[in-house]
């Protein structure tokens, strides 16, 4: 039947490529997340049952999927890893570090061969990989070594014996077989599930857990329990653990649609603004009581615009630390490659960041993490003879601050030569003399386009993308890269970004007649300043602000407008520390939400203008660009 | 027959989502056929408990109840004895084709499936019921 008619076939299928692509996604990363636990597992002679069921279970449906939509190398390549996995399962084999080395590959060429179909670029062969699993998979043992290990149960906890009747309309409710399982494996070890046929022929379901919470935790809608008997205890020791597997209530959405609700949302936000300015208009031809009931209608439809654009942003959010995951495979095929011993270090993994962002930075990441491999760290060898531990250290980490995520990448290597940067910039004409130079210096000038200090042959850690597209990526994002790096002590690289894209909470400001948003994340104070308190000093105006001395930056002449000296003005103090600036304004109006629109045409673009916005008067306001315009302060003081 | 035309509602069983809709649209040409689905056994059983299913179409490899305990324990219950199951499982596991035959399924086919094939498959269980 495989024969039969496979060009129709192949066009049928072809038509659920987005969700197998999807699916092929989801397992890849549940298969890289085992793997990473069991590679501690390595030797030991030990393996965890549950693990070794899920990803077995994994390449058994990527192998599935693969068939139907006809890309046979991924399934071969899938049904091999399986066979592997099975005698792992079996205990015919045991995990030893080349059988892991072998998956490890088999699973970034799994992953190469379904990302050559998605992007129409040729198949890499599986030849190799193939062998190389077949071979490990024939190293059976002589006898059977060990037992697979199953999860360790509590021996303190109590077993109950839990029966659920599913019903329509419980079913409705969101109660069901599903819903019931994940509350229970929540509270304690889930040790059985089975399906059972009451007296009147009614299905209800009986689950063994072992736990030590008590019998209130356990009351639920359509549950009845009692006490496990002792022999039902002793039984079930033997049958297989139940797989904790996410419950199968996640559905999955088209990125698009989402974006299409955030637009919409976007808009209501727009709306709402209108009304409120409306609101303000007509306060005085409205009957105070009734004014006040409509502001509070608005008010409360402001809070749950909130509620609503927050619950639709959480939607979008996935956890970085499936990009750590993918990045720890990367630095492990290319420590081995060039024969360094580094270890990785992830923390802030479950830091939560937009799927919109992960997909952007995807390559420059990885593309930090191949430079911090094969320039950043030395050899053994190297790192010896300088003393240092013999491993690398490689930490990638998380966090968030404020709306911004900060990620961190870096190492503990030989650091970036100056020297060899500027005579670099000297030869290609992009140096203006400078004999040294500080960290953000020195980062513009590598990431100019073209610029490598790196021979044409050692492209390895490039992949096509250099650290010109790494900041152009992440600028475009509203994000902003720095670089701090010490000769001999190793190299940071420090990448902020927008947890969101879409909504932003701004200051409305007024320079010479004109409105501008501020972003709040980046507003650290705002004062009311006397004009005669300001000083000049060698050509800057500077205030003293906290016992210290700010400097001050006219909006006005940043872009060039007239401005004439009031009495009073605001001014917005933004950066940190010995980068603080003051940011001078005529007046604020006030503190919106504020739709961010990227402004596209390029002509338009100007530095120190993030993008573009509308409030509720359709006019359109500019968002000012905070760290942009701080550079421009710092650089205009020095 | 009476005139009025039934509607037969298939059960389509397997962990994978991709694979159910490729099933599901497979059936579609079947006109009399509305179906229903489940991710694991024990979500099949449960759907058995709530609502009549007339036919199912049966993945093996699963998690929490593999599809031979499914068939098992529906070919050991009355009510859920006389419906026909399909089993539609992946290629490599000839000793299960005998197995699942033996424990009560009525047809067995591989993925890669053809989904003419299975819609002619269902459509004639159907048919025979």
């Amino acid at each position: 039947m495989d024969n039969q008619n496979p060009d129709n076939r192949g066009e049928f299928f072809d038509q659920f490529l987005d969700d197998y692509y999807a699916e092929c996604d989801e397992h890849l990363v549940s298969i890289r997340r085992s793997l990473v636990t069991l590679e501690d597992e390595v030797d030991t002679g030990t393996v965890d049952r549950t693990l070794l069921d899920n990803v077995f279970r994994s390449f058994h449906t990527l192998k599935g999927i693969s068939g139907m939509v006809g890309l046979s190398a991924a399934e071969q390549l899938a049904h091999h890893l399986e066979s592997y996995l099975r005698e792992l399962r079996e205990g015919t084999v045991l995990l030893s570090d080349s059988g892991f080395q072998a998956l490890v590959s088999g699973v970034s060429l799994l992953e190469s061969v379904i990302n050559a179909r998605r992007n129409d670029q040729p198949i890499p062969s599986i030849d190799e990989t193939v062998a190389r699993l077949q071979a490990i998979s024939s190293e059976s043992l002589p006898s059977k070594a060990s037992e697979p290990q199953t999860s360790e149960s509590d021996v303190t906890a109590k077993r109950w014996l839990i029966e659920f009747t599913p019903t329509a309309a419980l079913a409705e409710r969101g109660v069901n077989v599903n819903s019931v399982r994940s509350r229970l494996q929540e509270i304690g070890q889930l040790i059985q599930a089975k399906p059972v046929v009451k007296g009147a022929g009614e299905i209800a379901f009986e689950f063994t857990v072992a736990t030590n919470a008590d019998k209130s935790a356990l009351e639920a809608d359509g549950l009845t329990f009692k006490p496990a008997p002792v022999e039902s205890a002793s039984r079930v020791k033997d049958s297989r653990p139940v797989a904790t597997i996410a419950p199968a209530s996640v559905v999955r959405v088209d990125l698009d649609r989402l974006d299409e609700l955030m637009r919409i949302i976007g808009e209501l936000v727009i709306s709402r603004t209108r009304l409120e300015d409306q609101l303000t208009e007509v306060k005085r031809t409205t009957p105070p009581a009734l004014w006040r009931s409509l502001q509070e209608t608005n008010l409360s439809m402001g809070r749950q615009l909130r509620d609503l654009r927050e619950s639709v942003m959480r939607v979008r959010m996935v956890q970085i630390g499936e990009i750590f995951e993918r990045m720890t495979f990367v630095v492990r095929d290319l420590a081995r490659e060039s024969g360094k011993k580094i270890i990785v270090q992830l923390s802030g993994g479950e830091t939560e960041i937009d799927k919109l962002l992960v997909e952007r930075m995807m390559d420059p990441l990885m593309h930090l993490v191949r430079n911090a491999v094969s320039h950043g760290l030395e050899t053994v060898a190297e790192r010896e003879a300088q003393g240092k531990r013999s491993e690398g250290l490689l930490s990638l980490s998380a966090t968030t601050a404020g709306e911004m995520i900060v990620i961190k990448i870096a190492d503990d290597g030989r650091g970036i030569d100056r020297r060899l940067v500027l005579d670099r910039a000297k030869a290609r004409g992009l140096s203006h003399g400078d004999t040294d130079i500080d960290d953000a210096a020195l980062l513009d000038l590598i990431a100019t386009p073209g610029f490598s200090t790196r021979d044409e042959a050692d492209r390895e850690s490039g992949r096509g993308v250099g650290m010109d597209v790494v900041k152009k990526a992440t600028e475009e994002l509203g994000g902003r890269i720095a670089l701090a790096t010490k000769i001999g002590e190793g190299t940071t690289f420090t990448i902020e970004l927008p947890l969101t894209l879409a909504i932003a909470e701004a200051l409305i400001v007024s320079v010479n007649g004109q409105r501008f948003a501020v972003p709040q994340s980046g507003v650290r104070e705002v004062l009311e300043v006397e004009s005669a308190s300001t000083k000049v000093l060698e050509n800057n105006e500077i205030i003293s602000y906290r016992g210290k001395v700010l400097p001050l930056l006219r909006l006005a002449r940043v872009f060039e407008m007239n401005y004439q000296r009031d009495e009073k003005f605001h001014v917005l103090v933004i950066g940190e520390d010995a980068n603080e600036v003051g940011l001078a304004v005529d007046r604020i109006i006030g503190q919106r939400e504020i739709v961010v629109r990227a402004i596209k045409d390029p002509l338009a673009q100007s530095r120190g203008i993030a993008g573009a916005t509308e409030l509720g008067d359709q006019r359109v306001v500019l968002i000012l660009d905070i760290v942009a315009l701080r550079e421009f302060a710092m650089h205009a003081h020095h | 027959m009476p005139d009025e035309i039934k509607t037969n509602n298939i059960l389509v069983v397997d962990d994978s989502p991709t694979m159910r809709r490729m099933v599901i649209t497979s059936l579609g040409s079947l006109r009399t056929v509305k179906s229903t689905q489940a991710g694991s056994g024990l979500e099949a059983i449960e759907r058995l408990a709530i609502e009549p299913v007339d036919l199912m179409v049966l993945d093996l490899n699963m998690p929490d109840m593999h599809g031979m305990e499914v068939i098992d324990f529906m070919r050991k219950h009355q009510a859920y004895r006389n419906i026909p199951i399909v089993v539609l499982t992946t290629k490599g596991e000839e000793s299960s084709r005998t197995q699942a035959l033996a424990a009560g399924a009525n047809r067995y086919l591989t993925k890669p499936f053809d989904p003419r094939q299975l819609a002619d498959v269902v459509g004639a269980l159907l048919n025979a019921s």
